[in-house]
């Protein structure tokens, strides 16, 4: 221990230093600076990504080539069902416009502004699931905006803004909590939270709850609106004595490697405290 | 000049640990790129660049990550430290047996230490995961690729640095 005595000073300084800089975030000192920091290393970043993605991307494809077969036959039935389904809503849309045009009724302004944004950065280990958007506070991002995937699936919320960047906590990080409910189930709801392995959990789920019900956004609380698809229950464990089941979910949206998100602009978030959203 | 290629590394490392690093997830986990720069700065300039360097990779990484830099120096902090027990080590040890233990062991602290921090900022306490998804599988890719640079280098001729902290060279010119 003698040894360290040369370096009381310095790891004492460093010390000091740690909780200079932990507060300076918390207050957001840095935040001026750290926008700057990220566009001047924003050259290097598109640099090393267009280098390594594709070599990735090779590496992966040849890695998961039988899970991608299995895939690709579970989502051609699945795509079958879909456009069937969606033949079927379209014709119900159809109905639904004949019979609104006959009751005179006005139709609500549905539409929903999105902002598209390219993934340049993603900090990821198991317990934490952060990733750099290329858009910020010049776009008109705020804190707490909600990011979708480009197909419309919760991805996570805004947690941090810089002019050009923003900083999305996904809903695989385990500081991540949504209000969700089943789609359709009526009072089944709960608090999705993202787990070590990137994966997620309904806890506090009551209800009637069955593996591949849809889990959605419930709106409540103010930090998500309502009805934003988030993923499937992949299983629920637990008897039916237990309180609350075990109920794990997989998301819609492959996560990890989303390049492109979408931040829902015209939705304010009502609660932009960090620590209940994702 | 060694000392600005040494920040261009460490600048470089920063920003490959958040675009290349999460490309080339083994069991889930990520090499800490920042941290096995600043222990190869240790093993082969010694401890005053790596102890200069520390906090700079920290605040870098923590800027382009939106992580807690002071979290983040917390973690990188036992690299000197560690460097400078070896090298007092009752057993005598080689310089590559020095370089890897260091690695290991500020690799294991590193990763325990943000695991911590975001374990406080809200993640369930799981230390089951921490062990199979973090500390394992992340020690075995910094072992991996510090050999991939280490070897090289001492191949190339570069002579490993001690990891003692010199009196003479701070107080030389007072």
């Amino acid at each position: 221990m003698l040894i360290l005595n040369r370096y009381s000073w310095w790891l004492g300084a460093m010390v000091g230093l740690a909780i200079l800089l932990g507060i300076a975030g918390q207050v957001g000192v840095l935040t001026p600076v750290q926008g700057v920091f990220l566009r001047v290393t924003s050259p290097f970043e598109a640099l090393l990504t267009g280098i390594f993605r594709p070599v990735a991307g090779v590496l992966s494809s040849a890695g998961e080539i039988d899970d991608l077969r299995a895939e690709n036959a579970r989502l051609r039935v699945e795509n079958e069902g879909l456009r069937n389904e969606l033949a079927q809503r379209q014709q119900d849309a159809q109905r639904i416009r004949e019979l609104e045009a006959a009751l005179g009724l006005a139709e609500g302004d549905t539409s929903q502004s999105r902002l598209a944004a390219n993934v340049v950065h993603r900090d990821s280990s198991p317990f934490t699931d952060v990733i750099t958007i290329d858009r910020g506070s010049n776009d008109g991002v705020v804190k707490g905006m909600v990011v979708t995937s480009t197909q419309g699936s919760l991805m996570g919320t805004v947690t941090r803004v810089t002019p050009t960047r923003s900083f999305v906590r996904l809903i695989t990080d385990t500081r991540s909590n949504v209000r969700a409910a089943v789609l359709g189930g009526e009072g089944a709801d709960g608090i999705l939270r993202g787990n070590p392995g990137r994966t997620l959990t309904l806890d506090l789920a009551q209800g009637d709850i069955k593996v591949g019900d849809t889990i959605i956004t419930a709106g409540l609380g103010g930090a998500f609106p309502y009805g934003i698809p988030i993923g499937t229950v992949t299983s629920v464990e637990g008897s039916s004595q237990d309180l609350f089941p075990k109920v794990t979910v997989e998301p819609m949206t492959r996560l990890g490697t989303a390049t492109t998100v979408l931040v829902l602009m015209s939705f304010v978030p009502e609660t932009l405290d960090t620590g209940t959203g994702p | 000049m060694k000392g600005l290629a040494q920040l261009g590394a460490v600048f470089l490392a920063a920003i490959a640990q958040v675009t290349v690093a999460p490309l080339f997830p083994i069991a889930g986990a990520n090499p800490q790129l920042v941290l096995l720069m600043l222990c190869l700065v240790a093993a082969f300039s010694g401890p005053v660049p790596a102890m200069v360097l520390t906090p700079v990779g920290a605040v870098m990484l923590g800027m382009l990550s939106d992580r807690d830099a002071g979290l983040l120096l917390l973690a990188y902090l036992p690299v000197v430290a560690l460097g400078a027990l070896l090298e007092d080590a009752p057993v005598p040890l080689s310089h590559a047996a020095k370089t890897y233990s260091m690695t290991l062991g500020a690799g294991l602290v590193a990763r325990s230490v943000l695991a911590a921090g975001a374990m406080l900022g809200g993640a369930p306490a799981a230390i089951g995961a921490l062990v199979s998804d973090v500390l394992v599988p992340g020690v075995f890719i910094d072992m991996v690729l510090l050999t991939l640079c280490y070897v090289p280098l001492r191949l190339a001729g570069l002579r490993g640095s001690g990891f003692r902290l010199q009196r003479g060279r701070y107080f030389a010119s007072l």
